[in-house]
């Protein structure tokens, strides 16, 4: 048995992992990454759109703050997230952009003069001034009242990626590509490393650290139609769940993005409608005014795709011969700005569509897209259940994004999450809480238990087939615990999928392959992806609501006085065939933004008893301190700044201002 | 209105096609390289990667191969289709005869099949020719950012969009004789960050790093690199760009 | 929580050696180690000559081919261009020596130039098989013209000492009837063949291989400015092609024509006294 010691075990070399590395890393602690391919070929790479910060720099985002920021998220999140850590992110978001422009991220910037842009169907000339030249620009994005969204043409997440990763081997940190972590090392309370499978050779050992950190990203692959990558199947958070202990949050919180390119399920980027692409229907007819006159095609992400299905439904969609659809247009955007800002997209629609997007409209229908659940941290990272583990980016439910995340928020949070938990990281491992005591009996037991898995798989010639089963399950999320959710489908979607629990331990291999036989791969980690499929559709059908992208048609209305809470699903005993729920409320006595309408989609929620007391006295603090400086009034509502690492805790300039100047 | 795709044949009978693959495990030391033909039915839109991913699901559930993204963005798919290195993931096999041959991508180091480890090569690179924003100053995450020239900007992203899929390391003869070769991606990444202000070295640190027979002065220009990134780099113009800048400096 | 300077040095630290876990090529390893004492600038140098004596090579043939190419116009014309070579219009009479002396110094730059350019030919049996394989699997323009190029170079290396040999040991047999004879009756005809069509290739190649290497001509544009070089370069080899096979013809012809009469000397029209002083010296 291989051992390989270090202070930081990350597992992720997404831009959650590398950035928490980097900065446990510079606190001078050892740190090892851990990697299912080479960083840079994380799914981080695929954001293309951009990343929200509160610069203010482009005319469109004049006025814009901190704020602004944290009231559009905590409304994106239809009131489910922690207001707390939506303050710390967004206090730090234009640090973060910062910190990785001075990594060499090429953000695009504001030009100085005219120009014309394409809003709400019409171009529009805005003219930028002098002072903002040359500074970070931002585009629109969905749900956002201010254009917010920095931007590297449409390839903002693979610079902010090479970046940090470049930043990483600057740092000389290891990443250990190729390897894929399949349990945790732990006794129940202490988290101490992980047991790790070579993905080349097969061969497992056992990674021990002071402090092990899941940034594993999504798990859109347990749904047919996703936009995420092949590798995104969960197993960072499945190997939480499979300790017993660690509880996974909100998993029905599920987003859908709007605009995958049908049938591949390839994305193009939300900037394509914030910079005034439209949404057509099978008459041509641009449909998203009808249902949302406010911010059209611009609210967020739940709403406009349940808006496109609900008009597919309604028989507007177009069809080809693999179903029905809706179009997108970037027509009226021109050449010039798809050929520069656009790019990735005009390449996806050549190489898969085989069309010019400049030329004609594009094919697209909502798909899986982001995973607002994952496993349950607290402000700092540090994960539920066992001391030493800490998560932070898709992977985990910081809990920043609630029941639907904004566009442009979620590589934001990488980063953001990345440099917050990673100091908590770094105090962990420095203080007398983060001392090494493992014993070799234990990683030896971990070890065994992991081994004895694989070799159950291997040698049981049973005569289920993996990726068959595998195909079933995505079938069954994407038709019954989709978009449009619905009580019958759910529970006829948790039977099946128990059902394929089942079968899934009845497996027959053709064993063809020494080394990482990817059947064996394959099929080792079908197990984990139904268990995390059970708590997605499992915590859905039990959620008796509407919120955020959790939508039901049995239960329209969003019920805050029931539902203001998180799931909690854990997986105690093994032999079970569901997740044990739970449920922690949300504490609206604290909250600086008290639960009300988001300012689109529907408003009729089921209001909290304590929802207008609440919101009678943070009126009465703002009344009171009406001429008092605006961080002085937001301290009086929910202070924040004391969860911060002290560097973080500065306030931002913005044009025409200075640090600790009002706006 | 629009066609969905390209050659949309009413009636027509979907095509057989065979895929010959070349089929190694190094991990396996008596295991021979051998060509295995597998044949299924062409589908509408079939890309390489549809096409890899049935037949390990039907036919032969042993076989290696790399994508992630299956989207052409994150490089990690390239291998030799008939004979020329590509993404596999958006080559579609309409482009295609009906026999189509699949091979790792040459140079790398061989996992198993269709999977080389590019990844441990572009680490390697990366180290060795310090391929990062080396900075003298301290960066003060609390103030404005430092401005930058738009078009500048822009001019940097068009370098900074290589994938490292290893398509142009593939399809240079240079690397194919001197495994030591920094190649087009290494070349352009020194490019991308002498353009970059952000970056405070000086030619004659590049020249450390580039300024030999492994650097820019051993390509020799024979282009296979430009004519085959996927990303459509203008590689050409940035290697001489470069050998023209290193060439000056080492007339000192 | 944390207490770090918000200022943290950006510079990265050196690697230290227990984290190369990725596997760096030895050679980067040594570069690393190396950093802090200055690199050879010997590559960038021979780089630059590399193409520095290509160029004159090069140009040099357009020059040489103009000149044997006179022969197309008149013979006498060839004669006066031979005559002019030998410094006969600056010392009053011809010295052939001084033809010589050009072919000695063409020699050593192709010599420097052929030694360059020979440390990029595969060395070995495995870089032979690793480039031909490519290039046969590639089927890409560039590469396979590489190839000719690194074949014709081969040719070139015999063929131009044959040649460079003549006009170095009989530097005084340049002339119409000299040289007629030369191709003819001393059968040297199938050599100039072979070494036309491999000189031009091989500097038409070269001549567009250094635009592309060193960003020449190429414009904005990277791929329509190398579509227009490789126009060029059609142009300028079949041009010369031509033009060296009209003139091998004419050596051809008026070789059979004076067959009979092989290593008599031409003597312009009107101009006795210069051959009788020339011929005496034979
Ligand atoms: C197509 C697309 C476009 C997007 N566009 C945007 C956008 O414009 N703006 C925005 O804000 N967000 C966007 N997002 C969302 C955002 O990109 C992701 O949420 C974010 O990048 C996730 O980062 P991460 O570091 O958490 O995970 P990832 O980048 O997914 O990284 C996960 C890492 O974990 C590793 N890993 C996984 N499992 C294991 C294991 N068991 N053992 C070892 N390693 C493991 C992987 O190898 C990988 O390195 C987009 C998402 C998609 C799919
Ligand atoms: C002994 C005979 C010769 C040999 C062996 C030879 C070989 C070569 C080779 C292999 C190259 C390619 C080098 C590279 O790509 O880096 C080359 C380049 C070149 N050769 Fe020659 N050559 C010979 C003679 C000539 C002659 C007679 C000319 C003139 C017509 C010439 C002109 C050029 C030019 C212009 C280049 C391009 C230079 C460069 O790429 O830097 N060569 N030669
Ligand atoms: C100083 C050196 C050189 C001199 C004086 C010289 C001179 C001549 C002369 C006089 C001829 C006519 C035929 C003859 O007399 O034999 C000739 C032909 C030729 N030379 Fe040279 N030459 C020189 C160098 C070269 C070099 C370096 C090359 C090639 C790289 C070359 C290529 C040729 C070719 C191809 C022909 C045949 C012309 C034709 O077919 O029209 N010569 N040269
Ligand atoms: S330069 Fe082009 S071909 Fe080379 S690795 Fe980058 S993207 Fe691939
Ligand atoms: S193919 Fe190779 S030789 Fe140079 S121009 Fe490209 S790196
Ligand atoms: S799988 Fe990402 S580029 Fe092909």
């Amino acid at each position: 048995m291989e051992i390989i010691h270090s202070d930081v075990l990350v597992i992720g070399g997404g831009l959650a992992g590398l950035r928490a590395g980097l900065a446990a890393q510079k606190r001078g602690q050892q740190v090892i990454i851990l990697s299912l391919v080479p960083p840079k070929r994380s799914h981080s790479a695929a954001a293309q759109g951009g990343m929200q910060a509160s610069l203010a720099n482009a005319l469109k985002g004049a006025g814009d703050n901190e704020d602004v920021h944290f009231e559009d998220t905590v409304r994106g999140s239809d009131w489910g997230n922690d207001q707390e850590v939506a303050r710390m992110f967004t206090h730090v978001a234009p640090k973060a952009v910062r910190e990785l422009a001075a990594w060499g991220v090429p953000w695009n910037r504001v030009e100085a003069g005219e120009r014309t842009v394409i809003i709400d169907g019409k171009p529009v000339t805005l003219t930028e001034s002098a002072d903002a030249h040359g500074l970070i620009t931002a585009r629109d994005f969905g749900g956002t009242r201010k254009w917010r969204t920095c931007y590297v043409a449409d390839g903002t997440g693979h610079a902010m990626l090479y970046a940090v990763s470049d930043q990483t081997i600057a740092a000389g940190i290891p990443v250990h590509e190729r390897r894929e972590a399949v349990a945790l090392i732990h006794d129940g309370e202490r988290c101490h490393g992980a047991i790790v499978r070579n993905l080349i050779d097969g061969k497992l050992s056992a990674y021990v650290a002071k402090a092990t950190c899941i940034a594993t990203g999504g798990f859109g692959r347990l749904y047919q139609a996703t936009t995420n990558a092949v590798i995104n199947e969960g197993i960072g958070a499945a190997i939480a769940l499979d300790t017993g202990v660690v509880p996974l949050a909100n998993m029905e919180a599920i987003q859908f993005h709007p605009t995958a390119i049908f049938p591949a399920g390839i994305l193009v980027t939300e900037g394509c409608r914030g910079d005034g692409g439209l949404l057509r229907d099978v008459d041509g007819h641009r449909f998203m005014p009808d249902y949302e006159p406010e911010k059209k095609e611009l609210a967020s992400r739940d709403v406009v795709s349940r808006r496109m299905e609900a008009h597919i439904k309604a028989g507007k969609g177009a069809s080809n011969r693999f179903g029905q659809h809706l179009w997108l247009d970037i027509t009226l955007l021109g050449e010039a700005h798809i050929n520069h800002k656009l790019r990735e997209v005009k390449e996806i629609c050549q190489y898969f569509l085989g069309i010019d997007p400049a030329k004609q409209w594009i094919p697209v229908r909502p798909a899986q897209h982001y995973s607002m659940g994952g496993i349950r941290t607290n402000a700092d990272g540090a994960a539920r259940g066992l001391r030493g583990l800490f998560a932070c980016g898709e992977a985990a439910c910081w809990d920043l994004h609630g029941f639907n995340r904004l566009g442009g928020n979620s590589v934001a949070e990488t980063v953001v999450s990345g440099m917050i938990v990673g100091e908590a990281i770094a105090d962990f491992c420095a203080s007398t809480a983060g001392e090494l005591t493992v014993s070799t009996a234990l990683i030896r037991q971990c070890f065994e238990r992991a081994q004895s898995e694989f070799a159950a798989i291997a040698n049981h010639h049973g005569k289920e087939s993996a990726s068959l089963l595998l195909r079933e399950m995505q079938a069954t999320m994407t038709a019954q615990v989709g978009i449009v959710r619905h009580g019958e489908a759910m529970n006829a979607a948790v039977n099946t999928l128990q059902d394929l629990l089942l079968r899934s331990r009845d497996l027959g291999l053709s064993g063809r392959r020494s080394g990482a036989d990817p059947e064996l791969t394959l099929a080792w980690r079908l197990q984990k992806m139904l268990k995390l499929a059970l708590c997605v559709s499992y915590g859905a059908l039990q959620r008796t609501e509407s919120r955020g992208a959790h939508f039901r048609e049995d239960y329209p209305q969003r019920n805050d006085a029931d539902w203001l809470k998180r799931t909690l699903a854990s997986w105690p005993n093994s032999e079970q065939t569901l997740p044990t729920l739970n449920y922690e409320s949300l504490d609206i006595a604290r909250m600086e933004l008290p639960p009300g309408w988001r300012g689109y989609g529907t408003r009729d929620a089921i209001e909290h008893p304590l929802t207008a007391g609440r919101q009678a006295e943070v009126e009465a603090t703002r009344a009171a301190l009406a001429s008092s400086d605006r961080h002085a009034v937001q301290a009086a509502l929910m202070p924040f700044r004391h969860l911060l690492p002290a560097h973080l805790r500065g306030d931002n300039a913005r044009i025409g201002q200075h640090p600790g100047e009002n706006a | 209105m629009i066609t969905l795709f390209r050659k949309p044949k009413p009636g027509a009978a979907p095509r057989r096609l065979t895929l010959h693959i070349l089929r190694c495990n190094p991990a396996d030391p008596a295991s021979k390289p051998y060509l295995q033909a597998f044949e299924l039915e062409e589908a509408e839109g079939m890309t390489l990667f549809i096409a890899l991913n049935e037949i390990r699901a039907t036919q032969d559930p042993s076989l290696q191969f790399d994508f992630v993204c299956r989207a052409g963005i994150c490089g990690s798919c390239a291998m030799l289709v008939d004979g020329r290195p590509a993404l596999a993931c958006r080559t579609l096999t309409r482009d295609y005869g009906s026999d189509i041959t699949l091979a790792p991508l040459p140079f790398f180091e061989l996992i198993g099949d269709l999977s080389v480890n590019t990844g441990k090569w572009m680490r390697g690179t990366a180290e060795r020719l310090q391929t990062w924003i080396a900075q003298s100053e301290a960066v003060d995450l609390d103030a404005l950012e430092a401005r930058m020239e738009p078009a500048l900007a822009e001019a940097i992203y068009e370098l900074d969009r290589c994938i490292e899929c290893g398509c142009c390391i593939a399809g240079c003869g240079t690397a194919q004789m001197n495994e030591n070769f920094v190649g087009a991606v290494g070349l352009n990444k020194i490019a991308r960050f002498r353009l970059d202000p952000r970056d405070t070295r000086s030619d004659a640190e590049f020249f450390e790093l580039i300024g030999d027979d492994d650097g820019v002065f051993g390509c020799m220009s024979l282009l296979g690199c430009h004519d085959l990134c996927p990303k459509e780099l203008p590689l050409q113009t940035q290697i001489a760009f470069l050998r023209r800048k290193m060439a000056v400096t080492g007339l000192y | 929580m944390s207490q770090i300077a918000k200022s943290s040095p950006l510079v990265p630290p050196a690697l230290p050696e227990a984290h190369r876990q990725t596997g760096i090529p030895e050679l980067a390893r040594q570069s690393l180690n190396e950093s802090s004492t200055r690199k050879s600038r010997w590559p960038a140098r021979l780089d630059l000559l590399q193409s520095l004596s290509g160029l004159f090579l090069a140009l040099f043939l357009v020059a040489h081919m103009a000149f044997v190419s006179s022969i197309l116009i008149s013979q006498e014309l060839f004669y006066r261009v031979a005559r002019f070579f030998e410094g006969e219009w600056l010392f009053g009479q011809p010295y052939p020596i001084l033809v010589s002396l050009v072919a000695a110094g063409i020699t050593c730059l192709l010599v420097v130039h052929a030694w360059l350019a020979m440390r990029k030919f595969p060395a070995g049996y495995r870089q032979y098989r690793a480039f031909t394989a490519h290039k046969s699997r590639l089927r890409h323009n560039d590469t396979s013209l590489w190839w000719l190029q690194v074949l014709t170079g081969f040719g070139l290396f015999f063929l131009t000492t044959i040649h460079l040999y003549d006009m170095l040991s009989q530097p005084s047999m340049i002339g119409p009837y000299e040289s007629a004879d030369r191709v003819w009756s001393g059968g040297m005809w199938p050599i100039y063949l072979m070494l036309l069509f491999t000189a031009e290739l091989h500097g038409g190649i070269g001549l567009y291989r250094l635009a592309v290497k060193w960003g020449w001509f190429v414009g904005d544009e990277p791929d329509a400015g190398r579509r227009r070089l490789r126009r060029v370069r059609h142009v300028f080899s079949t041009f010369f092609i031509t033009l060296g096979l009209l003139t091998l013809l004419a050596y051809i012809n008026l070789g059979r024509a004076h067959a009979e009469l092989a290593g008599e000397r031409y003597v312009p029209p009107g101009n006795t006294l210069n051959t009788t002083v020339n011929a005496g010296k034979h």
